[in-house]
């Protein structure tokens, strides 16, 4: 089994006032909510965390991309990327991932992370999700019915202009290129592995994956037991169109915090999980429900994405950390009840890479640093050995 | 004498009270659902403007109806201009109630910003009509589908804001216009109808929102049979 080190570096100095008064921590959060200072600090912080997980041992680092919100402040992940090449050596550089139906051309996403694959010297996963509806639809002004169609485009157009041995036409609905030739070509050979991320049950994320042999990467904030539901989705899916059931086909995100005892864990950990769930979520239905995001189908599976559950929960109590913790979202305690829980996860869920995000919310530099050393030296060993009779085919070959 | 009625954002539930009032002095209202709108598995959103003309433009030739007057509210008063400008013979006159496809930058409601139990209350100056609200009520499962796909084909006509560079065209209608503005439109503020100043002269109807023939039935239903009458002497 293989971990990664997730981060979705949200701003930590949200506040009172922001309770009070912000109506989204997305797409129009007003810039009084935002120190620069605070900014500038915590892009250091954060890199340094990415760099930390990979020396600790982590296989792979993790970075993503969002627009106008203070739940991630990365709407470049590839810039990021470009700083963890040069500062790390060995671990796998997971770019989870450029939404691509927002590029034009998406050749240059093809582009850029081709100089990724350069500059990491072959150690690029690439991740291509739909993006959220905040993000692509509100924040990008892409129509929310036209989204699924751009993204499929583009997934054609990158993954050709990475493998065409020569210059070709690419005559699209969206995309007219008389001449496409993008070069450098990645390093590796044909192509980075692609990941597909996705935040719910959504049936073409799903086929998607299944067709081009990708991995599914279900980023959950609800954990495990809400998981089940849509791991087994993609399995019957997967399985039912002729696909074996290698658990490296599959990656599971899951928020995790370690200390020496359970007790000390609730007592580290409850600020900055609070501060993720109560905040960092904040999301009104409105931001959340764009008429077209979900294709026809999906709205017919009647599984919504867990954006949709979190913007549901805005107005509702806010959830506390034992309540959390109790459902499942966040899996916290010592390592041996971070290991207990985690293994349950893995084998029920059926997963090969575990998406660990162990910096939640405003957690301070210094408790981020420690709960990825003790989870890397307490609780990671002892699970390194899960699926020993599966080889992991969507990995990159130089961090093998 | 016949009428093409073009309908708003919010779909087709009927005709209006404003346009019964035509149908009362003996004029045909002939009112096709707008693509999508009529909810049918299956339907996707054209991918640029120049293909939903050609969808509606089919629609509007399969009724039979054209050459005519065209009256077109809120998106469909879009297409309504949109048809008097490219295909001048098939229009003989046009009434237009707060067209959208111009966009003012003032300060109007985003109605896909909001929960969709609160986008319908938006569209009016008062209490949302009972046909509005039976045809928002959901029927089964096949009905929420249907409804979903109705509120795409609306947001993907005004996504991610309702204009469509008709500024630089409208100065081709030729036809005998008629404009009508609600002045508690919350969708096109009033302040929109100055940019088709060109057309006509707007027409401001006091106590009314974004789907004035609704909220006003009897004054927009007076002011339309008046300009349709006109045309006829």
């Amino acid at each position: 089994m293989k971990a990664l080190w997730f981060h979705l570096m949200p701003y930590p100095g949200l506040d009172d006032r922001f309770d009070r008064e912000a109506k989204s921590v997305w797409v129009d959060l007003d810039r009084s909510f935002f120190d620069s200072d605070v900014v500038t600090r915590s892009y250091h912080e954060y890199l340094d965390q990415l760099e930390h997980a990979a020396a600790s041992g982590f296989d792979g680092i993790c970075v993503n991309e969002h627009h106008q919100s203070a739940y991630g402040t990365m709407p470049s992940p590839n810039l990021m990327a470009a700083a963890l090449a040069r500062s790390t050596d060995e671990a796998a550089i997971v770019v989870m991932g450029n939404s691509i139906a927002l590029y034009n051309p998406p050749t240059r996403v093809a582009e850029e992370l081709a100089m990724l694959d350069h500059l990491s010297k072959g150690r690029l996963v690439a991740g291509f999700p739909v993006g959220t509806a905040m993000d692509t639809c509100y924040c990008y002004g892409i129509q929310p019915g036209q989204l699924r169609e751009r993204f499929a485009e583009a997934h054609e157009l990158i993954t050709r202009a990475w493998s065409e041995p020569r210059p070709f036409a690419f005559n699209g609905r969206y995309n007219k290129l008389r001449y496409v030739n993008v070069s450098p070509r990645p390093l590796q050979d044909p192509r980075p592995p692609v990941w597909i991320p996705g935040g719910g049950s959504s049936v073409e994320t799903w086929d998607l994956a299944v067709q081009n042999d990708y991995v599914y990467a279900y980023l959950s904030y609800y954990g495990y037991e809400q998981g089940k539901s849509t791991m087994d989705g993609f399995w019957d899916y997967a399985t039912s169109h002729g696909l074996d059931d290698n658990p490296y086909r599959a990656a599971f995100l899951q928020f995790i915090t370690v200390a020496e005892t359970d007790e000390e864990a609730r007592r580290l950990y409850k600020e900055p999980v609070e501060y993720f769930y109560q905040k960092c979520l904040k999301i009104p239905p409105g931001y959340s429900g764009a008429p077209g995001y979900q294709s026809e189908a999906t709205y017919r599976s009647k599984l919504s994405s867990q954006v949709r559950k979190a913007a549901r929960s805005v107005g509702n109590e806010a959830p506390t950390f034992d309540d959390i913790v109790d459902r499942g979202w966040v899996i916290s305690g010592s390592p041996d009840t971070v290991r207990q829980r985690l293994e349950e996860s893995i084998t029920d869920l059926r997963f090969g890479h575990l998406l660990c995000l162990m910096h939640i919310g405003n957690m301070s530099d210094e408790l981020t640093k420690m709960n990825t050393k003790l989870f890397a030296e307490e609780v990671l060993p002892k699970m390194r050995n899960r699926w020993p009779d599966y080889e992991d085919k969507w990995w990159p070959q130089a961090c093998m | 004498m016949h009428v093409i009625y073009l309908h708003t954002l919010a779909g087709n539930p009927g005709l209006s009270p404003a346009l019964e009032q035509l149908v009362a002095a003996g004029i045909e209202v002939v009112a096709p659902t707008l693509p999508g709108f009529d909810g049918i598995s299956g339907w996707v959103p054209p991918h640029d403007h120049l293909a939903w003309l050609t969808e509606v433009w089919d629609r509007l030739d399969s009724t039979g109806a054209l050459p005519c007057p065209v009256v077109g509210a809120s998106v469909g008063g879009m297409f309504a201009a949109e048809l008097a400008i490219f295909r001048p013979e098939a229009v003989t006159a046009l009434a237009l109630f707060a067209p959208l496809g111009i966009w003012a930058d003032i300060d109007a409601a985003d109605p896909y910003a909001i929960p969709g139990s609160q986008r319908l209350p938006m569209l009016f100056a008062s209490n949302v009509p009972i046909a509005f609200e039976e045809q928002y009520t959901a029927q089964g499962e096949e009905g929420n589908v249907a409804r979903y796909l109705a509120q795409m084909a609306g947001a993907s006509l005004v996504w991610p804001i309702p204009d469509r560079n008709l500024d630089t065209r409208i100065h081709r209608i030729s036809q005998r216009a008629l404009l009508l503005w609600g002045e508690q439109d919350r969708i096109a503020p009033l302040e929109t109808s100055k940019r088709w100043s060109e057309v006509a002269t707007p027409n401001v109807v006091q106590g009314a929102g974004h789907l004035l023939e609704w909220d006003q039935p009897e004054q927009v239903g007076a002011a339309l049979l008046e300009f349709l009458k006109e045309g006829g002497r």
